[in-house]
Formats: structure tokens, sequence, C-alpha cells
């Protein structure tokens, strides 16, 4: 199994670079070891020296953001500095993987990539995927869930919303699963056979819609599926053509013949048209032949999961590095070959092997060598370019990562000092995640190439609520405890640790001085202002 | 940078593979544009401002206007209704008589009267008028207002350069900026007509405002030190134009003008609506939209156009009167259109239903051959019988008026996409 040829059926002539397993590191090395080893040979090809790593304290607030989706607080950089450095980041990471917050911001993350807020979600859903987060299901069996769990499956339904939010636009539903599952954008193959890529025709892309079809949604909202049904399109040539239920690597599902008279299919039309306008219809007996079910059977088969399990590598490496291996992640073809394609191939193989472990795989990310570097070039050789990975990525945060590290950051660390007791935390930290939901709202999910707006800027500099939620002056908030401090000094200390992870510069101790000094007779204002700049500034903003 | 092939190219779309005019060559043109309020009240300044910059108001007549009761009247028809069509100022060219205001201002009005857009729906038909497109790209793609913000908004304008008001719950479609990103969306006006959020709190002193954003400049130069950053500095950008943007609160408050002026926009709300967008387009904001609501008129078709068409000739006659006298008409563009027009069939409710493959806009203004009718439709305005357009000809028009290239491209990574739906160009014989 470990030599395992990972040459993939041509057909149509898809395929991804053959490599046999041989040529790639040892399938039993940690997966650090290996991303280490891949990303230094190939800055030593290109002869560049990478940032220095960052200091501890930004390596605590990058990886508790990635990890528990919010800043640490006050406690847990306390503890993190007394903490002995040859395992201190080792010892974080296993921490956070078992914390409350993994699951509910993995929950989230999920949320945001597989339901965009402008798509309909239901309570089912957010459930369904805080359990899977909870028992780490694979990946595979996610996959499997969202595309086709049975609607009387309590346990797995919930993650059918991702086909009933999309039910009522076929190419949405085609290219959202391509995009979201396969890391293929076959878009462009709508319309006519991909100019310029050889591996996307027409046929792939009304392939994957006859998968989708058939589906419909009942008027009580649930997910069901016809027993007939397929997709005509015409070629540029103005031919027309039958989709046939096809794969990305061409493969396809015969399904057993079967004919309909005009009056079954009438029947059946009729009652899929009541289901559909009438509550409480009794739904059609589901087909015995699933298109939805056969693709999800089709994608995983050995010789065609490489999709899956590529593409799911691919952006959660971008996740935690800021770009994929492959970029743009809905761009894995063959004529757009990975920075870095052995590592890649590993990874891909490691997932696989080890079925589909997303946390795994997590774990193995964030205690990379690179994933530790700074974010800052000091050196003054020019830049590398992001496929290098010889600098940390900034990333923007998350509307839920913000308005959870809003809320942590503004109120009174005390609230939050049992953060290291799991099954304390665990009764504290649902109520974190609604405070942190209450702001989430404002702000927007950033996309590639995001740009943060006037809007929020706005909203920062004159809204009401920032004024009297984030910056009163009560005893649970950060202004309260900071104007109850009798040395200034130790009033910024606190600030800076709180806020942003750290301690000030000896410059930044002189600004707030000034700043603060200035405003003797109103000092609640001062302190006001103070953590206003502060929450505001692009290294609060920003996972550095 | 190695070119790959991974886009979409294809000649089916009729895609052109020009050269990326990048943002920053975008910027630098318009980088002479010294649009601050504060410089407006120089008047030789602000005349020069006005030469340079250009700027769009467009009236989105939400719902569907019908074309038979505005531009392209079929008056003795069965489909045509009961109101004739009167001459304009430009011979030969008659428009509905409940325009007499705009007849007589013909001579800045450009009338397209081929639009076959094929969607009837309001949801598709709105997307498809707001961003031009009818072919699908498979991400989010900005509307008019959002591409005219990037090709004539300035970086850092102190002013907004997208500000979109509606004038009832029917019209309130926010638009978006798609794949330009969060900074060229709309500064929307929703219950209120004061922009949210644009006022400072009581409860903070002006000096702490300003100081405290001081205090976040140095926090930020700092935290830039060895970190070039794209996202980043937009977010300091978006903190460098608050002050900015809060000085433009008197902008959006017509209490400011004379009670003279008042009188001539009249006392509706659209009227006030869209003195407010001279008031904007006046301290250079590139693009106003005023959504005028509910032209939707299924049934009792003529009472709703004899009210609704009555009072957009009157108030979009007041704005091209006094754009022309403030020197700004023949730098602003003002568009009328919707989701789509009206069937040329009367239904038993004397209604008119939603109808896509024969209908009109207008354009008036920068860049406009006034006075120019193009396409044509049969007698009883059931198709288009000569010049048909798409909702992507009628946009590369709009662009072309402004100076901007029509066959210009964005980037997405390294996917390009025309800022013109595929296979559309201008219809250059009603340009100037």
């Amino acid at each position: 199994m470990l030599t395992r040829l990972i040459s993939l059926v041509c057909a149509l002539g898809v395929c991804f670079p053959a490599l046999v397993a041989a040529e790639l590191p040892s399938p039993d090395l940690p997966i650090q070891a290996v991303i280490d080893a891949a990303i230094r040979d190939d800055l030593a090809a290109k002869s560049i020296i990478p940032a220095l790593p960052a200091a501890e304290a930004t390596i605590l607030r990058r990886t508790t953001l990635d990890l528990a989706g919010r800043i640490p607080t006050l406690t847990e950089l306390a503890d993190f500095e007394k903490q002995s450095p040859s395992e201190k980041r080792e010892k974080l990471v296993d921490r956070l993987l078992d914390s409350p917050d993994f699951a509910l911001h993995q929950r989230n993350e999920w949320d945001a990539l597989l339901l965009p807020s402008t798509r309909e979600s239901s309570n089912e859903w957010r459930e369904y995927l805080l359990k899977a987060a909870l028992e780490n299901r694979p990946w595979d069996q996610m996959f499997a869930d969202m595309l086709a769990a049975k609607d009387d499956d309590v346990d797995r339904r919930g993650a059918l919303q991702f086909v009933k939010a999309r039910a009522r636009e076929l190419d949405d539903l085609t290219n959202d699963t391509s995009v979201l599952f396969f890391g293929v954008n076959v878009s462009c193959a709508k319309c006519h056979d991909h100019p310029l890529v050889d591996d996307w025709k027409q046929d792939h892309f009304y392939g994957m819609t006859s998968f989708f079809s058939r589906t419909y949604v009942t008027r009580n909202r649930r997910v069901a599926e016809k027993s007939y049904g397929e997709v005509k399109f015409k070629t540029t040539k103005g031919v027309e053509k039958v989709g046939h239920l096809m794969f990305l690597t061409g493969a396809q599902v015969a399904e057993p013949p079967r004919e309909l008279t005009p009056e079954q299919r009438k029947t059946e039309d009729d009652a899929v048209r009541k289901a559909q306008q009438e509550e409480n219809a009794e739904l059609p007996a589901p087909p015995q032949f699933s298109p939805r079910w056969e693709l999800v059977q089709l994608a995983l088969q050995p010789e065609n999961r490489p999709f899956l399990a590529r593409a799911a590598v691919n952006r959660i490496w971008a996740r935690f590095m800021g770009r994929g291996l492959v970029h743009p992640l809905d761009q894995l073809h063959s004529s757009n070959s990975a920075s870095h394609p052995a590592l890649l191939d590993w990874l891909e193989r490691d997932f696989v092997n080890h079925g589909y472990d997303w946390k795994r795989l997590i774990r193995g990310i964030v205690l990379s060598e690179a994933y530790a570097w700074s974010s800052e070039w000091t050196s003054a050789t020019s830049v590398p370019g992001p496929e290098t990975y010889a600098i940390a990525a900034i990333r923007p945060l998350s509307p839920r990562q913000l308005g959870l590290s809003l809320h942590v950051a503004v109120s009174n660390p005390a609230s939050y000092e049992m953060v290291l007791d799991a099954a304390k935390w665990s009764q504290n930290r649902n109520g974190l995640e609604g405070a942190g939901n209450g702001w989430a709202g404002y702000f927007e999910q950033p996309t590639e190439h995001f740009q943060v707006s006037a809007t929020e800027s706005l909203f920062f500099s004159n809204a009401e609520r920032v004024q009297n939620d984030l910056l009163r002056d009560g005893g649970d908030r950060l202004v309260g405890v900071l104007k109850a401090q009798t040395e200034r000094d130790s009033g910024i200390q606190t600030a800076y640790r709180v806020i942003l992870s750290r301690a000030p510069s000896d410059e930044e101790l002189n600004a707030f001085r000034g700043f603060l000094s200035q405003r003797e007779d109103r000092s609640v204002a001062g302190w006001q202002q103070a953590v206003w700049a502060l929450i505001t500034s692009p290294e609060f903003r920003f996972n550095y | 940078m190695t070119h790959r092939s991974y886009f979409c190219g294809s000649p089916d779309h009729g895609v052109s593979r020009r050269g990326f005019l990048g943002t920053a060559a975008a910027a630098s043109a318009f980088a002479a544009d010294m649009t601050h309020l504060d410089v407006l009240q120089t008047p030789l300044f602000a005349s020069e401002v006005k030469k340079q910059q250009k700027h769009v108001i467009l009236l989105w007549l939400a719902g569907g206007a019908s074309q038979l009761e505005t531009w392209d009247p079929k008056p003795g028809a069965p489909t045509g209704g009961p109101f004739r069509a009167i001459n304009t100022s430009v011979p030969g060219v008659a428009i509905s008589e409940l325009m007499p205001k705009l007849a007589a201002r013909m001579e800045h009005t450009a009338i397209v009267r081929s639009l076959n857009t094929r969607n009837a729906d309001h949801g598709g038909g709105a997307l498809m008028m707001e961003t031009g497109r009818a072919v699908d790209q498979g991400i989010p793609c900005p509307d008019l207002g959002a591409m005219i913000a990037h090709e004539l908004g300035r970086a850092d304008s102190p002013v907004p350069d997208y500000v979109s008001m509606y004038s009832s719950t029917e019209g309130r479609r926010k638009g978006g900026s798609g794949f330009l990103g969060s900074r060229y969306a709309p500064m929307f006006l929703a219950e209120q007509t004061i922009p949210e959020n644009i006022r400072r709190l009581e409860a903070v002193s002006d000096i702490d405002h300003q100081q405290r954003q001081e205090l976040r400049t140095f926090l930020a130069k700092r935290f830039a030190n060895g970190r070039m950053d794209n996202t980043v500095a937009s977010q300091n950008m978006a903190y460098e134009r608050v002050r900015g943007l809060m000085t433009s609160e008197k902008l959006f408050d017509v209490e400011q003008e004379p009670a003279e002026m008042r009188a001539k926009y009249g006392p509706t709300q659209f009227g006030e609506q869209c003195l407010i967008a001279r008031r904007l387009v006046e301290a250079g904001v590139p693009f106003v939209k005023v959504a005028r609501a509910w032209w939707d008129s299924h049934g009792q078709n003529f009472e709703t156009h004899l009210e609704l068409v009555t009072e957009l000739d009157h108030v979009m006659s007041t704005l091209i009167d006094d754009l022309k006298d403030r020197g700004l008409l023949e730098h602003t563009l003002i568009i009328t259109l919707g989701e789509f027009g009206r069937t040329p069939g009367i239904n038993a409710s004397l209604g008119r239903d939603h109808f896509a493959s024969a209908w009109s806009s207008s354009l008036s203004g920068c860049g406009i051959k006034g006075g120019a009718v193009w396409g044509k439709t049969d007698e009883d305005g059931h198709k288009v019988i000569d010049g048909e357009v798409k909702a992507g000809d009628l946009f590369a028009t709009v662009f072309e008026a402004l100076g901007v290239d029509h066959k210009r491209e964005f980037h997405i990574g390294a996917r390009p996409i025309p800022i013109t739906d595929f296979g559309c160009g201008p219809i250059k014989s009603i340009l100037a």
C-alpha cells in the first residue's frame, strides 16, 4: 500500500503529474518534518534566507487565533511565558486542539466557507458542523453527509443544508461543489470547453450538473430527488448533447436502464409538484438510484479521490499559511502546478492514509517551522514571493475571530481566569461565543484581495455601540480595570498585554504616557481612547 | 512573473486579451483631481475640478418603468394606451406626453429604444441591469456604481465615491462591489437620509476623536515597518478617510440649500434625493444612485405612470437645469434605467406586465450626443427591429461616455474579467 503508484488514469486528458510514491519522503515522518524539509529545500534552491522566527508572544497569538478563533487571554499569555521553551509550542497546540474553543472555531470556519452568509442557514446545519468538529469526523464522511445524507438520518441530515441552500440554483450547486470539495472551477466550461485548460470540457460541467439536476426541496424544506431527468446542453457548434453522470476524471456512472411511460412520468411530476407546493404532502418514495449518492461513491474511489483529498489539503494549508500550495484554490488542474509539488503529494497521501483526518493535518501545519516565522521582513534583500512561504502571511481576522477577539480584549481579564481549566472554561465559552457573534455581523468575510471598508472604520469611529459597550468603564470591562489602576505605566502594560498580547516598547510606552497625561482631568476618556487606538490598530485587526 | 493560463479567454465570448491597465495607472490618471470640500470654496479651483472629474447619477426606476409611457410611445397602436406622443426640442424625436419638460430639454438626452435583455424576472433582471452582465462569471460581479467608483474615484478621496439612496422598500436592493471588494461598496442610505456613523458622538470630544486617530496612526506606522501588505494598507486608508467622510455629512442635508432651490426640486423624497445627488456630485462624488419605486404596474398602469412619470419629468428636468447652470452637466451623466420595461399588451387589470424584449433607457449629459435615438421597435412595440442592444452594450456606452475604455479588464489573481460583458460594445452613434 505504501508504494502505491499515484499515477492516475488519464481519462479525457485529466491527470495530475504522475509521481511514484517512492520519490516522496517516507510516510512515517511527522507532518511538520516533511513540511520543514520541503520548504527549506525550495528556499535553499532559490538562495533565499527566510524571515526570523516570530517573537514567542506572536506565535502564541497567531496559534490561538488559528486554533481557538480568538486572541489569547492574559492568563494564557502568562502561562505561555513561564513554560519551558523546548516544548511550549507543542503543549500550546495540543491544549488548544483539545479545548472547547477549537471545535467552535472549526465549526465557524466550515460554516463561513461552505454556507456564506448570503445563503440560507439552519440550526441543524450548525449543530451538525459542531458535532463533526467535536468528534473529528473524517472529511470523506463529512463530504458524503453534505451531499447525500439520508433525510431520516437525524445525526447527519443537518449536513444537507449545503445542498438545500443551493437547490434552486443548479449552476451554483454544481460549481460550489466542484470548487469547495474538488478545488476545480468548472463554470468557464458551461458555455464552451475551457479554452486554456485542456482538462475542462463542457462535458465535465454538464457531467457534474447531471448529479444534481434531479434534486429539489419540498415545501417542508426537505431535500429530495426525482427518479428520472437528464441535462441537455448545446455545444458551441450547436450540437445538442445530453449530460452523462460524469466525474472530473471522466469516470462515469451507468444508470440502470429504466423505462418510464409518459403516465408514470406524469404521476411522478405531479407528486413532486405537490411536495414542492403543499405542506404535509406525501413525499414520493426516494428513488432506487440517487445521482448525488453516486457522485459521492465515484469521488471516493481510489482513482478519483485525489480531487477531494488534494483540495482539502490545499485549502487547509492555505488557511494557516495564507496561500494554497496550488494557487488559486479553485484552480487545481494539470497546467497549474503546485509551488511544492512533492509536499502536496506527500500531504495528500498522508491525509488519505490517515483516514481524511483534518485535525491531524492542522496539527502538523501549525507545528511546522515556517508557520512560526515572522511576518516582518528585516533583510535588505527584496521580499520573497508568497509562494515561497519564507515570511509569514498577514491574514485579516474573520468576522467571528474579530468579534470574539474584541470581546476578549475589552473585557476585565479576570473574567477569563479559568481558561486553562477545560471543564470550567467550557461552561464560559458558549457565553463568549454569543457575545462575539453579536459583533461579527458588523464585519465582512475576507476574500482574496480583501479590503477593509470605510463602513468598518466609520463604525469603529462613531458607532454608539463601540463607545457604550466596548469602551464602557464598568467593572466587567478593561476600561473599568484601567481607570482603577493607580500607576499609569502599569495600566498601559495591562492594556497592551490584554489587547495585543505583548508588552509595549519604550517608544510606545512614551506615546501612551503623553496621550494619557494630556487627559489627566478626564482619565476615563483617556483610557477609552487609548483602548480604542489599540483595538483599531492593524496589529489587532490582522493575524500577523 | 510567468503568465499562467488557467482562465477563460475563449473567442466564443469575444474576450479581448489586451494589456492590463493596473489600478496604479488608473489612480495616477486622476491624481490631479483635488476634490476636497474646502477646495471647492475657491471658485477658480472649483471650475478646474469640474473640468476634470466625471460623475454619474443613476435614476433607478425600480420595478420596471413602461417604455411606452416614457421614451418609446406608440400612439394609436392597440398597445399604445391613452397617452399621446409629443414633439421635443429635437426635430423628429417624439416622447410620451407625460414628459413635457424633458421634451423641451431633449437636446441633452439620447434614447436607447432597443434593449433586449431576455430576463423579465425582478431579481435576475435587476442583477443583470445592475452589473451589465448576462454571462455568469462564477463570482459575484460589481455593479455599475462600484465599477465607476473604481474607475473614477480617488483612492484617498475625502468624499464617498459611491452613494446609493432608495425611496421605498421595494427599491431597496443593496447592489454591491463583488470582486472589486468592499472599498468600492456603496455608502447606502437606508432609513435615514444621513449616512450611518458619519457623525461624531457627543460622548467623544472632537480633540479626542482626532488625537486617538493620530495615536492609531502611530501604531499603524510601527506595524507597517517591514510589512508591505495591501489589505493592511486598505485598513489604514479606511481610517484616514474617516474625518473627510465626516465632513461630507452636510452634503446630505438639504436644509443647506436655499429655499428657492429646494422648491425647484419639489417637496417629494425623490426630488430631495436628487438634490442631494447634485450636492454630492458637485463635491466630487463619482457615482450616485437614486432608486425610485415602485414602477411594477401589473394593474392600473396608466394611473401609476401618470404619477411617477410626471414626477420623473419634473425632477429630472430640474436636475438637468441645475447641473447645466453649474457647468456640471457636461461632466455628469444622468441615466434612467430599471430591471426591464413593460409589456406592450395591456392586461385585464389595465396593467402592463414584465417585459425585457424591447425596452428603453436614456442617457443625458456627459459624453452623450443629445437628441440622438438608437434602435427601433416594431409598430406595436413587441420586438426590436433595429439596433438591438444588450445590457453590456449599454454599459459599454456608459463607460465610453465617461472616458473609460470599455475594453479594460479587471484582474482577479491572473484571471482577467473584462469590464464589459462578453461580446458587447458601445453604441458609438449616441456618443458625443
